[in-house]
Parts: structure tokens; sequence; C-alpha cells
């Protein structure tokens, strides 16, 4: 074997056990979305010089491994572990409230790997068969992110109202541009990072005010019931095969095949429409739980590949909110990775590696958040849920996001970046508190300001 | 609901970002967080550039080291300030009532109940180890035993 791909293949491998591992910890916060975490962290690793493979593996593998330790708050306490986590937050509860929590967490956790495995070489052959219209779409691409805005947003839970909200909120975000292009300072991350700890910054502003503090105040603090656990296999590492029965691995890779063509729609909305549809052939209500808990979990993971994945392979545009959010950076990461506003040339992930390398990598990925995540969350779920909830206050996790936003606003723009990732925080978390505009609205509005306008503006 | 208007809430605490916090609590705890994160930064970029050759890759490890001064922040802060919840231990399915509420949530879903006949045995055995098996079947019959009366 060439020795440069076998040296690769470490780098890869080193970076992905990395991700695995660092974001299967993270996982475990409950709060601690993939954008405000995962984006910065591998931005850090595209800057630093880590080759291309390396920073996709490392992002993938963190991404797996997070959303497999997620389901640990949002199984055991009843807090979801982030947004993609709420709509199994229901089904989640009932079965705790039977005193068989453990059961909702490991049908949860082998859907999810099982859909994780099946999810990438899936979404790898659906951006191959998008590829031929790659051209095509980086010449329209401006008009494309426009009606992918549109459409976004009308399924968005505030529907027309975030269709309208779109163009407000792009002309907050032109006006904050060229703000700081009056010192040329070019800010990209700090609009994103802004948008996604909207929800913190908006609940900041809110308490300091007297009438938002009476709202928010609490006379207890919360309570939480964890279950005793029992274990229902030998060994270190379980089959997830045997954790499901006939019946929910199938839906479980049904549904994830069906949910690794779809990369325009957010994860939420496919995982609640999908669930229904497994729910509604399970006759007995137990057997509906357990099965529409493992396939909505597939579904969640499913479609978050893909929404990372096939933009990314098909046209290096980051034509999905997953991929204008948590996975911006394997877009855009100037001055090593970028997409040209203009003409919707690239040069990213998309054009440093080939078909196989994304498959070979993004197996590899799937893989080493499998061995760190999968029995971690099987074996330990129930002695780190309980450190998590007894050890780490809420406080300490406000005080290291809001440092994070600062430095990295800092780090972007200075006081100008800090100004930006206020501005956009505390409106973008108002909108999505009071309208429902969500996160992944925000983040394809951001991409209409910065590629959608320019053309806009020409043709008038 | 006057005398709420005139006096301050009695408890400091406050749900923000979906958990209960302590006001006083987070606002030490943020000071830290900003405090620590914006020091290792300055001072990691101040070194660096001095360091390191390339000035990209200054800026870069000058954003890594302040990340470190956010977890580092995070865990005093997590020292300093205990958590605001309060975990029990108990097995709640013990408690019939909640229980009950689960079976009547159920019963409510399209699809109802079921019937445990139709379980695939897996399910049935696994159901059995649970210890659920009868909970359900009893349920079952219950709702068989209503459903002529109507």
């Amino acid at each position: 074997m060439d020795p440069h791909l076998i040296e690769q293949i470490a780098v890869a491998a080193g970076m992905g056990l990395i991700g695995a591992i660092v974001f299967a910890g993270i996982g475990l916060v409950s709060g601690t979305d993939e954008t405000t975490t995962l984006a910065p962290l591998t931005l850090l690793t595209v800057l630093l010089g880590v080759p291309p493979a390396g920073v996709f593996t490392f992002f993938l593998a963190g991404a797996v491994a997070k959303h497999m330790t997620h389901a640990i708050p949002t199984a055991l306490l009843g807090i979801p572990g982030d947004t993609m986590a709420m709509p199994l937050l229901q089904d989640a509860n009932l079965l705790r409230k039977l005193g068989v929590p453990h059961i909702a967490l490991r049908k949860m956790v082998s859907g999810g790997i099982i859909a994780a495995f099946i999810a990438v070489p899936l979404a790898i052959l659906f951006a191959v068969m998008l590829a031929p219209f790659g051209a095509l779409i980086t010449e329209t691409a401006p008009w494309i992110f426009l009606a992918a805005a549109i459409l976004i947003a009308y399924f968005s839970a505030g529907r027309w109202a975030s269709v309208a909200l779109l163009v407000p909120f792009v002309v907050v975000i032109l006006a904050l541009q060229s703000l700081t292009a009056k010192y040329d300072v070019k800010l990209s991350i700090s609009y994103f990072l802004g948008i996604a700890i909207g929800p913190l910054i908006a609940d900041l502003f809110t308490v300091l005010s007297p009438i938002g503090r009476r709202n928010m105040g609490r006379e207890k603090v919360r309570q939480f019931n964890l279950a005793p656990d029992v274990k229902g296999w030998s060994g270190y590492f379980p089959n997830p095969f045997k954790v499901l029965d006939r019946s929910q691995t199938r839906w479980t890779l049904s549904t994830a095949a069906v949910s690794s063509a779809t990369f325009v729609f957010s994860p939420v909305a496919m995982t609640v429409v999908l669930g229904e549809v497994v729910g509604s052939r399970i006759k007995h209500a137990y057997h509906r739980l357990t099965t529409v808990l493992s396939a909505r979990n597939g579904v969640t993971e499913a479609t978050y590949i893909a929404e990372a994945l096939i933009p990314l392979i098909a046209f290096g545009l980051p034509l999905s909110p997953v991929a204008a959010g948590p996975a911006a950076p394997l877009f855009n990461a100037p001055p090593r990775f970028t997409v040209d506003a203009a003409n919707g040339q690239t040069h990213n992930l998309h054009n440093l590696l080939n078909h196989w390398e994304f498959l070979g990598y993004g197996m590899l990925a799937v893989l080493l958040a499998a061995i760190v995540s999968y029995p971690f969350a099987m074996n330990f779920a129930r002695r780190a849920a309980l450190f998590v909830s007894r050890k780490v206050s809420h406080e300490a996790i406000i005080a290291t996001f809001v440092g994070l936003i600062i430095v990295i606003s800092v780090w972007e723009g200075q006081l100008l970046g800090l100004l930006v990732i206020l501005t956009m925080g505390l409106m973008g978390g108002l909108l999505s508190r009071i309208f429902s505009f969500n996160t992944g609205v925000q983040f394809m509005g951001y991409y209409t300001a910065v590629l959608s306008v320019p053309a806009i503006v020409k043709l008038l | 609901m006057t005398s709420k208007h005139q006096d301050p809430p009695s408890t400091p605490y406050a749900e923000v970002w979906g958990d209960t916090v302590d006001l006083r609590h987070l606002a030490w705890a943020i000071c830290i967080g900003i405090g620590i994160s914006v020091l290792g930064y300055y001072c990691a970029s101040q070194w660096l550039i001095s360091v390191v050759e390339s000035r990209q890759l200054a800026h870069a490890y000058a954003m890594l080291a302040g990340l470190a001064g956010c977890i580092i922040a995070g865990v005093i802060c997590a020292k300093a300030f205990p958590p605001k919840r309060s975990v029990t231990e108990t097995e709640i399915s013990i408690d019939p009532q909640w229980r009950e509420e689960v079976l009547q949530e159920l019963s409510l879903q399209s699809g109802g109940m079921g019937s445990v006949s139709d379980l695939p045995p897996v399910v049935a055995q696994e159901l059995k180890e649970l210890k659920l098996y009868e909970l359900f079947a009893d349920a079952e019959r219950a709702e068989h035993a209503v459903a002529p009366s109507r």
C-alpha cells in the first residue's frame, strides 16, 4: 500500500478517535447542541492544518458519538439531550414512568448505531446520483439557497410566519455585514454561533429584566428520578441486533434508508413523521413505544448524516440546515476552505476528497464512534447520568458556553465579532421563542444573505 | 396576587436555558467564564505570536487556549456552585399511580392498547422479564370488561 495513504488513514483514525471520545463526553451534558460544540471544534481542526481526511473523520465520529450519549439524559432523566432528541422525549417518558428507562435507552441507542452504519453508504450513493447536477446547482446556487430557505422555513413550526420573518432577519444580517465591512472585518462563524446559542442569550437578557425574572422564577429546585438499572447481556459489547427484535430492526433499517435520501427537511420533522408511520403499524402499545423509539432515533441519526454528507459530496455547498450549521466548517473555514459567493465556486472537502475516500473515512468514523460510544452508553449510562446530574451544575455549563461564544467571536472579529454574536443571538433566540423561527431556518437565512442577496441585487 | 407584585421573589432560583439556576451563582459563574477564557485567549495570543512562526497558526492555537480556558472555568464553577437539582433513586414503577397514568395515556393513543396476544413471542418474553406482562394483560382485561357495558 502507498505509504501516503497509510499515513492518511492513521491520521483519520487518530482524529476520529479523539472526536468520538470528546463528543461522547459532551453528549452527556444536556443542552449542548451540535452547532455550539461540533462547529467550533471542527473549525479548530481545520485551522490547525489537520489533513482533510482527519477533519472529516473527526466531524462525523464526533456527531455519531454525541448522538448516542445524548440519549442518556433523554431516556434516564427526561431532559432532552438536545433539540434533536425532542421528538423522542414523550415515548421515553412513558417508558420511564413504567419504570424501565433503561429499555428506552437501549432501544434508542441500538436503533441509532444500526442507522448510522447504513446511512453513510446510502447518503454517499444518493450524493453520487445527484453529483451530475452539481454544475447546474453551483451555477444557480443563489436561487437554490433562496428556494431552500423558503421551503425549510415553511416546513418549520412557524410556517408562514417563518417565511415572512426571513425578510427582516436577512436585512439585519446585511446591516451587520455592512457595519463590519466598514472596518474591513468579514465574519462568518460569529453569525451561526450566535444563531445556535441564541436561546441562551435571549434567556440571559430576559432574566436581567424584573418582569422576565418574575416569569422565570422558581420556588424549588428541579426534581429528577433515576430508576435502578438492569443489565440484560454479558460482556462489554452488546449486540444491537439482539437488543432490538426482528421487526424493530426491520423498521429501523427501512426508515433510516428512507431518511438517508432526504437532506433539505429538518431532522426533527423527519423523525416525527416517520415515527408516526411506524407507530400506526404496531398493534400493542408497549411494542409500539419501543419500536417507535428505536426507529425514531435511527431516523434522527440517518437524516443528520445525510444532511451533512449529501450536500458536501454532491455540490460542496451547504444546502441543508445541518450543513449550514454544525457542519459549516467542512464547507467554509477561511482561509483554508472557501465558498465563493459570486459564482458558487468552492474549495473545501468537496474538492479535496473523492467519493471512495468519503465512503472509507465515513465508515471508519461510524465504526470508531460505535466502538467508543455504544458500549459506554449501554454499560455506564446510569452512572454517567448520576455523575452529571449531581456534580455538573447548570451554572457551570452556562459559564463554559458564555466563555466559548466570547472567545470565538473575539477570535474572529475582536469587539465587532462580540457585537455581532450578541445581536444575532438575542434576535435569533427571541424569534425562535416567539414565532418558532427555529435555528435551522436561521442558518439558511444567513446563507440567503450571503449568497442569494448579491444575485438579487445584481438583477435590480 | 398584589403581594406577589410587591414582594421580590423569596427564592433566587430561576429557570434559564432549560434548567434551574441560582441567579447569584449564575452571575458569578458568568464572570468567571468570561474572565478565565478571555484571559487565556489574550495571554496565549501574546505569547504565541512571539513563539510560533506562522501568524495564522498562532491565531488558531490562541483559540485553543481560549477554549481550554472555558473548560477550566466550567470545572471551577462546577466545584464552586452545586447543581440545583434533586435526584432521587426510587423505583417509580412501584408507584401504582404512575403506572395507571401511563396505561391511560397509552389506551388513548391512536391504535389503543392492543392485545398481548398480538405480541411476537420475543416481545412477550421481554415484557415478562421486565415484570410488566401482567400489568398490560390486566389492563387489557379491564378494557374489555368496560367495553360491553358502554
